[in-house]
């Protein structure tokens, strides 16, 4: 059997590869960074929520299966250069380091992900400007590392705010879809924070809240147990306030219908869910269609998530859609599944 | 008396004499109708949702409140552009009639909300259209709020603009001036750009901005004809109507015997001078 090609090195890819090796595939592992684990690793994801488990605990065991497994080939900084179909499978082109190598392969998982959206985009929010203005890639590894410090000046907030959907459901910036995840992890960071220093207030400003399913009641937690404070409505624009020394965050609260302003020394903003420059890629390089969103669509969602439509091609994790990880990995295993079929039969 | 007189402040909450002797103008929900009120506010209500604007404007809300935060008439007044919206989408004849009497009026149609608007709405432009209506029916309280903005309107009507450099307060536009930013780049204006991009002279005095060639309002003027502005505008009050005509009239003579005279200068030494009709 030619070998089944998983392209990304997240959850999603690691799991299909870790899937795919236990089944008894010769599978190649590729990967455009250095390192394994996708976002999660790439930004040090702090605890996850809704259980607050380290992102470890999750991350090392796909890690682990894949890390000296004989049936993988692991090839890092390595991209995808061409894909041709051929009868059964592709030939596809690998480019790593300038070099180019041809390898013949029997079916394709597209594990390439999301990025995270650049706050920089929302300008109104000031990231990238003021110092003290952070997003989710920042503020994890602080977290991680139990240094919720402002950058600005290396003290401990006083009061700290998260802002919801920056960079999703807004049409400003193109991306109207909701990122699934943000509710839940501002929330959870927010508990992470006040569990560890209680004396630090926190305030989420919000305009839904989509903590859906059983991740609810970490939310409902996060008031009764953490006294973390919900304010209905959104932040428009971050200035500086007292010489420069806080962030001045103006909102309208649309419970009371008044325009709010309220000094804060630290602002997380929830940066949304984007496909990653690698799905872009990969939708060109195999001619898939893409939704407006700009996401993989798989032939019929709704039946089957990992079926791209085209034979010997399918997807995982988050190149479809904002996902949250046991999502993505429950669709490397579905797609490791589906790949190792169509390369046996 | 300004428009926004009537309107009670946010900041501050009404005190007892003022919450028993309720302002000049009825506000939402005070107001008793009479018949004749109700037949006008059913057809504004039809006509507004009939305008073709009104789709392509109103798309529906989150009520984020983003359009609000920006909003300058929000920071001071009982008003915001998230309820405009919410009543223009959700709202029923009397709600509009409501808003109609005096809110719309505290806008000023600075289109900051668009900007913010997640959803694409077009607030300011509905804004817009609700004003339309109360002036194409003539509206009791339309006359009475406008009618202290003679001066603004004649300096709209006849140069375009009324608002000057000097009306600008620092304090209350944290996003304006030097913490200003463009899209995707961060920059500031530094005072030098400032100067470099504004002449001095309307840096220094307001007169500057009202000046404006002849030609140029009399073109204004052809178009607030053409597009029954003007018609709008007198039904609401004639006397400032026919005061406008006049002016225009006496500028569009003196630009014909000033026209008359250039050209004879001309003749014979260039080609046609450009005809302008105004
Ligand atoms: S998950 Fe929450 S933060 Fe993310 S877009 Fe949806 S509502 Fe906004
Ligand atoms: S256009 Fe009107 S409603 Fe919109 S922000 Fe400006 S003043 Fe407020
Ligand atoms: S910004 Fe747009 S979506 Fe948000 S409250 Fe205003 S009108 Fe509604």
């Amino acid at each position: 059997m030619n070998p089944v090609l998983v392209l990304g090195g997240g959850p999603a890819g690691l799991s299909a590869a870790g899937e795919l090796a236990s089944l008894g595939a010769p599978t190649i592992l590729v990967e455009r960074e250095g390192y394994l684990g996708g976002n999660p690793k790439r930004w040090h994801y702090s605890l996850l929520a809704p259980d607050l488990r380290p992102t470890e605990e999750v991350m090392d065991p796909l890690l682990g299966k894949i890390e000296g497994n004989s049936r993988i080939e692991l090839r890092l900084s390595t991209t995808l250069a061409k894909a041709e179909p051929v009868e059964k499978g592709y030939r596809v082109t690998l480019r790593s380091a300038g070099a180019l190598e041809e390898r013949d392969v029997s079916s394709v998982i597209v594990a390439t992900g999301f990025d995270h959206f650049d706050s920089r985009r929302k300008f109104e929010y000031g990231y990238g400007r003021y110092p003290d203005v952070l997003d989710f890639k920042e503020i994890e590894i602080m977290l991680h590392e139990d240094r919720v410090l402002r950058p600005s000046d290396g003290k401990p907030p006083k009061r700290m705010a998260w802002i919801l959907c920056v960079g999703s459901r807004d049409v400003q910036v193109g991306n109207p879809w909701c990122c699934r995840m943000g509710c839940v992890v501002s929330i959870k960071q927010a508990v992470e924070v006040r569990r560890k220093h209680p004396e630090i207030d926190a305030y989420v400003y919000y305009m839904d809240i989509r903590t859906y399913g059983l991740w609810e009641d970490l939310y409902w937690k996060s008031m009764q147990e953490y006294g973390v404070k919900f304010v209905r409505g959104r932040i428009g624009q971050i200035t500086l306030a007292e010489g420069g020394s806080r962030l001045m965050a103006t909102g309208e609260d649309t419970i009371l219908s008044r325009p709010t302003e309220v000094p804060f020394d630290m602002i997380i903003l929830a940066s949304g869910m984007e496909p990653s420059a690698g799905t872009k890629e990969v939708a060109t390089l195999f001619g898939l269609s893409v939704g407006p969103e700009g996401f993989l669509t798989p032939r019929i969602s709704d039946l089957n998530p990992v079926d791209s439509g085209v034979p010997g091609l399918f997807f995982a994790g988050a190149a479809t859609g904002p996902k949250a990880i046991p999502d993505a990995i429950t669709e490397g295993m579905g797609a490791a599944l589906r790949a190792f079929q169509y390369a046996r039969d | 008396m300004s428009v926004v007189a009537h309107l009670p402040r946010r900041a501050q909450s009404l005190t007892e004499e003022e919450a028993e002797s309720p302002p000049a103008m009825e506000l939402t929900g005070r107001h008793r109708m009479s018949e004749d009120e109700r037949t006008v506010a059913a057809t504004i209500f039809d006509e507004f949702h009939a305008d073709p604007r009104y789709r392509e404007f109103v798309l529906g809300c989150l009520n984020c409140g983003e359009c609000t935060t920006g909003c300058p008439a929000a920071r001071f007044y009982d008003f915001s552009p998230r309820e405009m919206l919410q009543i223009a989408a959700t709202g029923d004849a009397t709600t509009l009639w409501d808003a109609l009497q005096e809110k719309i009026w505290a806008c000023c149609q600075c289109y900051t909300c668009n900007m913010r608007c997640r959803f694409g709405n077009d607030i300011a432009g509905i804004i817009s259209v609700m004003r339309e209506l109360s002036v194409i029916h003539g509206l009791e309280s339309t006359r009475r709020t406008l009618a202290p903005f003679g001066r603004s309107l004649t300096l709209l009507m006849t140069v375009g603009t009324q608002v000057s450099s000097d009306m600008i307060q620092p304090d209350f536009f944290r996003d304006w001036g030097p913490f200003a930013t463009g899209s995707d780049q961060v920059w500031q204006v530094t005072p030098e750009v400032m100067r470099k991009a504004i002449p001095l002279d309307v840096l220094q005095t307001t007169r500057s901005s009202w000046e404006v060639s002849v030609q140029t309002s009399l073109e204004l003027f052809r178009i607030y004809e053409e597009t029954g502005v003007l018609d709008m505008l007198r039904g609401l009050d004639p006397d400032l109507t026919e005061m406008l005509v006049d002016i225009v009239e006496e500028r569009r003579e003196e630009f014909a015997e000033a026209r008359e005279r250039f050209s004879s200068e001309l003749a014979g030494q260039r080609g046609p001078v450009a005809t302008f009709t105004g």
